[in-house]
């Protein structure tokens, strides 16, 4: 066997053992973690959902937990995802909460989203996974913004950021972030069609 | 006379031999994260962990790693600590890691951590390699943190997240862009080479 071989046979087997036991500690760790990392994504779902329909979110996981399961039946199998938040007391239907995507700049936009069942206005909106750019399309998840579709109908329209437009059909952009601003407007403007179609279906 | 030398090594690194303003790496990162300052921070605590411990590492294994795949060894190393950051704070500190999405992932691309590995981990011995790597990260991140600081107080009115400058601030929106870390990071290199450090050129001269 010539030195070249033994050389290219060394290097190969060294890339193939330090693979293996580097492989092997990342995916320890990460199965050692799955769980936690899949309670946190429901944790923040669940908040996101109580927090849209106005309820008070408990800091304590095991208490929001406790809540979402008392009061809110989750019907994931439709699209989009609809949880209905209901009174712990009185069993009455108090918020709906959608799930909806949309394309941002960077990537897809997911928010959950509530409605009020009675008067079919919005409440607020939550982001669940966004990649818009710090500073400027990832402000889309300040509170100003996410609380300003409150009470509102929709059809939504963009209007420049700093109105703080209380029309029922204008949104107020970010500034620097059309194409995310258009995103949100997009991903609202679809759940009323969604809406609309379904009260169409069911007549 | 080894602590004396570490401790060289990691004034070096914090001044005179300072990755960002006197050898200008990992310039993309500087542009990308600075305009949040928890984002920032939280990069650079992942760089400097990475830094030190692929230094370390690679400088524990320097007799074995056969020389002509030592660049994949490196990127290997460097990309399993990455993932074990990500991994870390995806489980303990999802709302961070939700906030600095692709930016923890693009840690494995900051050529500050190739640059140590090749000039220093596979050269020296363990400890010297380690400070030398914790010491670059260090020597980055408060750099990054100053940045960070003018760019969110600027761009955005305030500092952390909390409001700073009054309502009636209007903020300068370039600051939140990549033009914007240009041109902090052109200032501050601008006052520290040329009124920081230029008596001790001169001196030299």
């Amino acid at each position: 066997m010539n030195d070249r071989l033994k050389e290219g046979l060394r290097s190969a087997g060294f890339m193939f053992v330090l693979s293996l036991v580097l492989g092997t500690c990342v995916s320890a760790l990460s199965l050692a973690t799955a769980e936690r990392v899949r309670r946190n994504a429901s944790l923040f779902l669940q908040r996101a959902v109580m927090e849209v329909a106005g309820v008070p979110v408990p800091k304590d996981p095991v208490a929001v937990e406790a809540w979402f399961r008392r009061a809110v039946d989750a019907e994931p199998a439709g699209a989009p995802a609809r949880f209905r938040v209901r009174d712990p007391e009185t069993g009455a239907v108090r918020a709906v909460a959608f799930t909806c995507q949309g394309r941002g700049l960077w990537g897809a936009i997911t928010a959950v989203v509530g409605m009020d069942p009675a008067t079919r206005t919005f409440r607020e909106i939550r982001f669940l996974d966004q990649n818009e750019t710090p500073g400027l399309g990832a402000r889309i998840g300040e509170a100003w913004f996410m609380r300003q579709i409150e009470g509102k109908t929709g059809p939504f329209v963009l209007v420049p950021e700093g109105t703080r437009s209380t029309a029922p059909t204008e949104l107020d952009a970010i500034t620097g972030a059309t194409i995310t601003s258009a995103a949100v407007r997009d991903m609202l403007n679809g759940l009323l069609r969604d809406a609309a179609r379904e009260t169409e279906a069911a007549k | 006379m080894t602590a004396k030398r570490n401790w060289a090594i990691f004034k070096e690194n914090l001044g005179s031999q300072n990755p960002v303003f006197v050898q200008v790496l990992g310039i993309c990162s500087t542009l990308a994260v600075t305009n949040v300052l928890k984002n920032t921070l939280v990069m650079c605590l992942g760089l400097v962990f990475v830094t030190a411990l692929s230094n370390l590492t690679l400088s524990l294994l320097r007799n074995w790693i056969p020389s002509r795949v030592r660049m994949m060894v490196e990127v290997l190393i460097i990309a399993c600590l990455v993932i074990i950051v990500d991994i870390y704070l995806k489980a303990f500190y999802p709302e961070i890691s939700r906030q600095l999405g692709p930016y923890v992932g693009l840690i494995i691309t900051n050529c500050i951590i190739m640059g140590r590995a090749e000039a220093v981990a596979l050269t020296r011995p363990p400890s010297a390699a380690f400070v030398d790597g914790l010491s670059s990260g260090i020597g980055y991140s408060y750099v990054l943190l100053l940045i960070a600081v003018c760019r969110e107080l600027l761009g955005s009115g305030s500092v952390w997240g909390v409001r700073v400058l009054g309502p009636d601030w209007v903020n300068w929106t370039i600051m939140v862009m990549a033009p914007g870390g240009f041109f902090v990071l052109a200032v501050f290199i601008w006052i520290v080479r040329g009124w920081v450090m230029r008596p001790a050129q001169e001196v030299k001269a």
